[in-house]
């Protein structure tokens, strides 16, 4: 139930957020401030999840589990390739590969 | 030439412009196929209800923030948390909104709201990148829906195949870690300057420190002091 009212208000959000320029334009811009807001949202965000998932798992600060090398193996093949595939590929290989040595 | 035929040869120029726009998106389906069928595949194998997390994909239909929701929930984080979360990653939609209002002002309401439905990072970068004159609406609107669609589709079926692959799926593949995986990777293609980068080290600092909060309420925390870190980091730089 919980899962259906979270994914239903974030579609009527997200369905307003892309909707409210395109009706409006010529009546109502993009204030500035928002608008310079938002282009650090995507990095502020996606870190936020990101960096707690590798370096906490479980909500537990744990530097030393094998998610960590995988996860920089997976990162360096997303900034050599640009493609979230790639990331996927080489970092879960990683992590395979150092759960069957360990 | 009578006005009649000069309608005809603005019709077969829009579907020409349907067919331009799906053929010029081809190369991005096959990078959007495979994160399709990880959300598929992951979402299918987390706490989350399987209908509600399929159901995302039509109701939402934006990626990083269906995944989020998964990653919240999935996990034990509050209702309200994973809301903010998603609508965060998603507000970046009001500037794809105010960028292509500048094309659409003339175009018949319902045009505008199956545009706004349609409405990705791809389908916007892809068409606004093609099209940076405004006079040339009329072919704009049907370029985007040729791309907007195709990657619709695309996301629906692969997506789709991936809550039918994922019951397959032993636990010992530790497919979860792909979550984490492609924040990372949409994280690296997202850091493009230098207040990008304070913003994005001050996120994942400030989420790790707050990782003890309950209710992922660290991501949130983490969020804020991202924007508000990247904000004031380009006013000093600039």
């Amino acid at each position: 139930m919980t899962a259906w009212v979270v994914i239903i208000i974030v579609g009527i959000a997200t369905f307003a957020m892309r909707f409210v320029f395109i009706a409006l334009f010529g009546k109502v811009g993009i204030p500035g401030w928002l608008e310079t807001s938002l282009r650090y949202v995507a990095p502020s965000v996606l870190a936020a999840i990101a960096v707690p998932a590798v370096l906490a798992p479980g909500g537990v600060v744990n530097l030393w589990s094998p998610l960590v090398p995988a996860a920089i193996i997976g990162g360096l093949a997303a900034w050599m390739t640009k493609s979230i595939g790639a990331a996927i590929l080489f970092g879960m290989a990683a992590l395979w590969l150092i759960q069957w040595i360990g | 030439m009578g006005e009649r035929s000069a309608e005809n040869t603005v019709d077969d120029a829009a579907k020409g412009m349907w067919i331009d726009g799906a053929r010029s998106v081809s190369p991005i389906l096959i990078g959007v196929a495979p994160f399709g069928l990880i959300f598929g595949v992951t979402a299918a194998n987390s706490d989350v209800p399987t209908l509600a997390a399929w159901a995302s994909s039509f109701i939402v239909f934006a990626g990083a923030a269906q995944l989020s929701i998964i990653e919240v929930l999935g996990t034990g984080g509050a209702a309200i948390v994973a809301i903010f979360t998603a609508i965060v990653i998603n507000s970046r939609h009001l500037m794809y909104s105010a960028d292509m209002g500048r094309y659409t002002s003339g175009l018949p309401m319902w045009r505008k709201v199956a545009m706004a439905y349609l409405l990705t990072d791809q389908a916007y970068l892809i068409s606004t990148h093609r099209f940076r004159d405004p006079r040339a609406s009329a072919s704009f609107s049907s370029f985007y829906f040729g791309a907007a669609l195709s990657l619709w589709i695309t996301w629906q079926i692969t997506t789709t195949a991936g809550f039918l692959l994922g019951a397959s799926v032993p636990e010992s593949w530790s497919l979860e870690f792909a979550i984490p995986l492609t924040f990372l990777a949409l994280l690296i293609v997202a850091v493009k300057d230098k207040p990008g980068l304070v913003a994005a080290a001050t996120g994942g600092i400030v989420a790790l420190l707050a990782v003890g909060l309950p209710y992922h309420l660290g991501l949130m925390a983490g969020a804020l002091a991202g924007v508000a870190a990247g904000v004031a980091s380009e006013r000093w730089t600039t």
